[in-house]
């Protein structure tokens, strides 16, 4: 979580606060940090010298339905914002619930999978398909269990610190986060999922 | 919590989250690791004195190769420059303190973490060994099975992590926290190339960060993304490492640049030749390093259109270059140039940097660069331009701005006398190795044999390496001394240019009293003439009392994130039972964050 | 100033370029004739001159070729050096102040903030001048074959932790440290490592290429040997080659020698190679004896071991040393590490880490000093020496 007063102190020169500057910048910086785990995940799919290949594994109506809920999450989080700029704390609170929610939901649907594929027979080390799949896929939920804790310390401190508080930056912040999370998820799903079928 | 701790001793500094103290921190403890880099040089060199010689063997040779040209690059060059970023950024654009004084806090201590994790390695007796860019599959678990590797690897990782928070800070300070006035082209030049240094950092570093935990997870978890008998590449280490490696020699030589830029023009009494040209080319240094990696590779066996690419490519960086040196010696002509120490360091800048650059422009093209890969020439290259140029531009740097942050100047007598140890060293120890690198000397060997017309240069370049030993060591006298016996210094002591010489030698806690507003680049310099060009002394920065400004806390927990995070990578090193040393790191970050996150800031 | 004269810098440019470089390097032995308490030095500069690595008297058209590049290249930066350093010093001499001078009470110099036409200027120049290195660097590029010519003898080299394996398919011949090249005959070479990533360097014959690890990472590189009038000595002309990069705790110590015969000598060299060693006394007897050990990771062409070989290849377990044929032959012991005598053959067997640290041969320090002496006589001949 953002703290409340770092960086509110001054008028910035670009007119967006630090905050905001800042995980826009992170983000750039992430770009480039999945950019590499999927381009390495491109160059070494077919690599795999044993265990099963990505056609014979993926089940993509599984993988369809979390990434429905991983987006629906992310309208959920265009509400929560809304409702805690006008000042509406119930529909502040139930959205942001329901972030976390739709989080907790796709990092189940992500355990399911992973077990799954270890079931039959992709282990982290069985090839370096599977090593680069984990990678790029567990350092993706890795970022949503980040934004879950985010969101959920959120909605806790919104229980502590009554009816009264409304953390319009520090959500935005969280929100461009969750976002940008989401959309990195469906270049994913786009590239990794979907490409098997072409 | 936050607000009783106190203002003065071991307990404030460790909370501090002032930027001019963070400065210093970065600057002693960068300073701290260039006597380890010094040492581990020398003792290199003592090797390569004469044929066969059996000083220390084979490993312990590969290991000073890694750790000294690690610690010079991330622990020496990365955080010095960061210690101008930090003290001058703020000062130099007008703002009260960085944009998040925590943050900062919390890169220091994460990079003084990872240093130290780095440096572990010495006293577990397990070097890493496998040279400053620790080639796959040599560092793989097959071929390097101690955990000397492994202190590198996560080392590294910490350091970067520490960079790149850094990175996201100054990058927002520099485009949000101007003081009125000063739009984009009337920032001092310091402030564009620090800007440009962030943007390679924070574009760069998750490369590296990829690479690395791809590293471990082949050394701790038996994956095999670098090891071809399970089906990996050993070529996609190379690529990785140097995609973020070239940008890393930019982000090395581009403070230096605006360092050597800001001296020039104040002891030339004439403003910066070609400002504006000067931006552009730093952003085009900056564009065209991201493009040019694989020149690292050319003997990788790319195919001809790659290198016909990557050659023409890197070639194209000399034009950019070329323009800042002759606008560097523009600035020079016909200015009233004054020959103190920094002013010396810098003007060696320019000479020796552009030697560094043109060796740089004949191994660009890939047929020489076949005989010249991992020869000596090469050795020399980088030498002249990170230890020619980067190293003696920091130094200038350092006599600079000394005054500013002790109110005291160095000793000038002994920093002359360093300079031209250093110049004459420098040079005895690196030109020689072109001519090693011509007769087939490769590098990174421990040993070679007395029939190969190598020994004169290898002799000459040890003695060299013992007169530059010398001017390190007078160097520090020379710090200590200054500390505590050095001439006080004014506010405006070298007849400055910008911002920071409008304040208290050393500044105040809030920095700017008055919130500073500039009309034009070099504000403070044209202030100081009226309009007919008769000297009028501007005002400077009145100093008031602290408690009408309101400072950000200090904190306890950046120190402990920071913690956490050297637990977390200390975990890897204890084979299975570490996972749980790496739990409760993370534990320890979590604590760090919450208790950051409710503290008032 | 041998090397000014060498002729095999073809074109002015070149030269001018390269004599510069050998120049720099010999103008102090050229003084030091003078004096003679320099008499050290100049033994130091003359080796210089004729070191045996050295990289600009290529011998192959290749390698001139990149000595082609080289020269003009330094000739273009040794150029654009002079006009950073003349006007930098000029500067510096011309617009020093006295020391001692209060600055605060002279009139500041014109406050000149830039020259566009003149930046423009240096902008271009440079682009100019690149074009001189680049288009020949292009042109050198492209003159490197990916696929072996048809006519080409091909060598397959195999880096290994430290030291050459070489392989000629269409002999069958396998040999290490001593790599055997015909005069005036292309050569392709198919460069692979059989651990980490090491370098094939010979600076007389061309630039290096990296021997990397992996069934796909084949790495290739191409030249047309010298003609036989470069070879001085009888035997063959020896040229030597080191590895070029890090390659582990004895990566200084992989070392290789190439040697270049007629092609007359070539052609007997080819036949005699696999010739197994003779054993015509009792010592040379107990020496094949004891060579049962060493083939657990040794071959000896035309010997039992050579079976033994082909069936552990079949196993997927390929001996870990190298092929020991004609070892009698080579002119150095442990990848160019040591002479090639008895003295050191007994060393390197009984403790091969004294002489090469890391090395995974076994020690056989156990053995006799009769055995070793029966192993040497049986293993130190050499069927290709009086070729």
């Amino acid at each position: 979580m953002v703290s409340d007063h770092e960086g509110a102190l001054h008028a910035t020169n670009t007119g967006i606060d630090n905050r905001k500057f800042g995980m826009w910048v992170l983000i750039a910086s992430e770009c480039f940090l999945f950019g590499t785990l999927i381009a390495n995940y491109l160059v070494n799919r077919a690599r795999g010298l044993s265990g099963p290949k990505a056609q014979e594994i993926y089940e993509i109506d599984i993988t369809t339905l979390s990434t429905f809920d991983l987006l629906m999450s992310s309208v959920a989080m265009v509400l929560a914002l809304h409702g805690c700029q006008n000042r509406d704390v119930g529909k502040f609170r139930f959205w942001t619930g329901i972030v976390v929610l739709g989080g907790v939901i796709f990092l189940g649907f992500q355990y399911y999978e992973f077990s799954h594929f270890v079931h039959n027979g992709l282990g982290l080390t069985t090839s370096i398909f599977g090593s680069s799949f984990y990678l790029l896929t567990g350092c993706h939920g890795l970022h949503v269990l980040a934004g879950v804790l985010w969101m959920s310390t959120i909605l806790a401190t919104s229980f502590v610190r009554g009816d009264k508080w409304f953390p319009d930056v520090p959500l935005e912040v969280a929100g461009l986060y969750w976002h940008f999370v989401d959309v990195v998820w469906i270049v994913i799903f786009t590239v990794v999922y979907l490409f098997v079928y072409i | 919590m936050a607000k009783n701790l106190p203002q003065t001793g071991i307990i404030s500094w460790i909370t501090t989250v002032d930027h001019k103290r963070i400065g210093i921190m970065y600057a002693v403890t960068a300073l701290f690791f260039l006597l380890f880099g010094g040492i581990e040089a020398i003792l290199m060199r003592t090797q390569l004195m004469v044929p066969n010689n059996d000083f220390v063997t084979g490993s312990t040779f590969n290991g000073l190769v890694t750790l000294h040209g690690t610690t010079m690059i991330f622990l020496f060059v990365m955080p010095l420059s960061a210690a101008f970023f930090n003290y001058l950024t703020p000062l130099m654009i007008g703002a009260p303190d960085v944009a998040y004084p925590r943050m900062n806090a919390l890169s220091y201590w994460i990079f003084l973490f990872g240093g130290l994790l780095l440096n572990f390695s010495f006293v577990a007796g397990m070097l890493p060994d496998g040279g400053w860019f620790n080639y796959a599959n040599l560092s793989g678990p097959k071929y390097s099975p101690t955990h000397g590797i492994d202190f590198w690897v996560l080392g590294v990782q910490v350091v970067g992590l520490a960079s790149l928070i850094a990175a996201i800070n100054f990058f927002v300070t520099i485009l949000n926290m101007r003081c009125k006035g000063m739009t984009l082209l009337k920032m001092p030049i310091f402030i564009w190339t620090t800007l440009v240094t962030q943007v390679l950092l924070i574009l760069s570093l998750p490369v590296i960060t990829v690479a690395l935990v791809m590293m471990s997870f082949d050394r701790s978890f038996g994956t095999g993304f670098f090891d071809p008998e399970m089906g990996g590449q050993v070529i996609m280490w190379q690529h990785l490492f140097w995609i973020f490696g070239h940008p890393e020699v930019y982000i090395l030589i581009l403070p230096a640049m605006g360092i050597v830029s800001e001296i020039l023009a104040t002891f030339s009494r004439k403003p910066l030749f070609g400002y504006s040209v000067m931006v552009y080319s730093t952003c085009a240094i900056g564009f065209l390093g991201f493009a040019v990696w694989a020149h690292h590779m050319f003997t990788t066996g790319l195919g001809p259109w790659a290198q016909a690419l990557f050659s023409a490519g890197t070639m194209l960086i000399a034009v950019p270059t070329g323009v800042k040196i002759f606008n560097w010696i523009s600035t020079l002509w016909g200015g009233q140039i004054s020959f103190t120490t920094p002013m010396l360091f810098a003007v060696s800048f320019i000479a020796m940097f552009t030697m560094g650059g043109l060796s740089g422009v004949m191994h660009s093209s890939p047929p020489i660069d076949y005989q010249h890969q991992d020869s000596y020439f090469v050795v020399a290259h980088f030498h002249y331009v990170l230890y020619g140029g980067a190293v003696m531009a920091l130094f200038g740097g350092i006599f600079y701005w000394f005054p500013k942050v002790t109110g005291r100047f160095m000793d000038e007598t002994m920093g002359k006398i360093q300079f031209w140890l250093y110049m004459v060293g420098f040079n005895l120890t690196f030109f020689p190795m072109h001519f090693l690198g011509i007769q087939g000397m490769p590098r990174r060997i421990y040993t070679y044999a007395g029939d190969q017309g190598w020994n004169l240069w290898n002799l000459m370049a040890t003695m060299g390496a013992y007169i530059t030993a010398l001017g390190g060591v007078l160097f520090f006298v020379n710090l200590i001394y200054s500390c505590f016996n050095g001439k006080r210094a004014g506010a405006d002591c070298w007849d400055g240019r910008t911002l920071e010489w409008t304040l208290a030698s050393p500044p105040p806690e809030y920095n700017f009293a008055v919130d500073p507003e500039v009309t034009q680049l070099d504000d403070f310099w044209v202030r100081k003439f009226d309009a007919t060009g008769n000297r009028v002394e501007p005002a400077l920065q009145p100093e008031i009392d602290p408690a009408t400004k309101h400072l950000p806390n200090p904190s306890f927990w950046p120190l402990v994130l920071a913690f956490g995070i050297l637990l977390l990578a200390c975990g890897p090193f204890f084979d299975a039972k570490g996972i749980w040393l790496s739990v409760f790191g993370l534990g320890v970050m979590l604590l760090g964050t919450y208790g950051w996150s409710y503290e008032e800031a | 100033m041998e090397i000014l004269k060498k002729s095999t810098w073809r074109d002015p440019l070149q030269r001018l370029g390269l004599g510069w470089m050998a120049f720099s390097t010999s103008v102090f032995a050229e003084g030091s004739k003078q004096a003679k308490a320099f008499d050290e030095v100049e033994y130091q500069l003359r080796a210089t001159l004729e070191s045996p690595m050295n990289t600009i008297a290529g011998l192959t058209e290749w390698a001139r070729g990149i000595n082609h590049v080289y020269g003009i290249t330094t000739l273009v930066v040794t150029l654009v050096f002079l006009a950073v350093s003349i006007p930098l010093i000029m500067a510096i001499v011309k617009f020093r102040v006295p020391e001692g001078t209060d600055l605060k009470q002279l009139k500041p110099p014109k406050q000149v903030h830039g020259n566009v036409q003149l930046e423009f200027v240096w902008a271009v120049i440079p682009v100019i001048l690149l074009l001189f290195i680049a288009v020949p660097t292009w042109e050198a590029i492209f003159e490197q074959p990916e696929e072996a010519p048809e006519d080409a003898l091909v060598v397959k080299v195999i880096g290994h932790q430290w030291w050459w394996e070489f392989q000629y398919p269409k002999y069958g011949i396998t040999t290490a440290n001593e790599l055997h090249l015909p005069a005036e005959t292309p050569v392709f070479f198919e460069l692979t490592s059989a651990d980490v990533i090491h370098s094939f360097w010979i600076p007389k014959m061309g630039g290096k290429k990296d021997c990397l690890p992996g069934k796909d990472a084949m790495n290739s590189m191409f030249f047309v040997t010298p003609a036989a009038s470069e070879i001085k000595t009888l035997g063959g002309e020896y040229f030597q080659g080191q590895c070029a990069e890090l390659c582990g705790s004895s990566h200084a110590l992989m070392r290789f020698d190439t040697v270049l015969h007629t092609r007359e000598e070539f052609g007997r060299w080819t036949q005699v190679h696999n010739q197994p060693p003779q054993v015509t006394s009792a010592l040379q007897e107990k020496g094949q004896e004891l060579f049962a050990q060493c083939a657990v990771c040794h071959t000896l062409a035309g010997t039992p071991s050579e079976e033994q070989e082909k069936s552990m290849l079949a196993l997927g377990t390929p001996k870990q040393g190298p092929n020991l044929s004609n070892l009698g032959s080579r002119k150095m012991l442990g990848a160019g590490t040591r002479w090639n005598n008895q003295r050191n053959f007994i060393e390197w067997v009984k403790n091969p880490q004294s002489i090469k640290p890391g090395a995974t041969m076994t020690a056989f320090g156990h053995l006799s000093e009769e055995e070793l002496l029966a192993l040497s006589a049986y293993l130190m001949q050499s069927t290709v020496k009086k070729i």
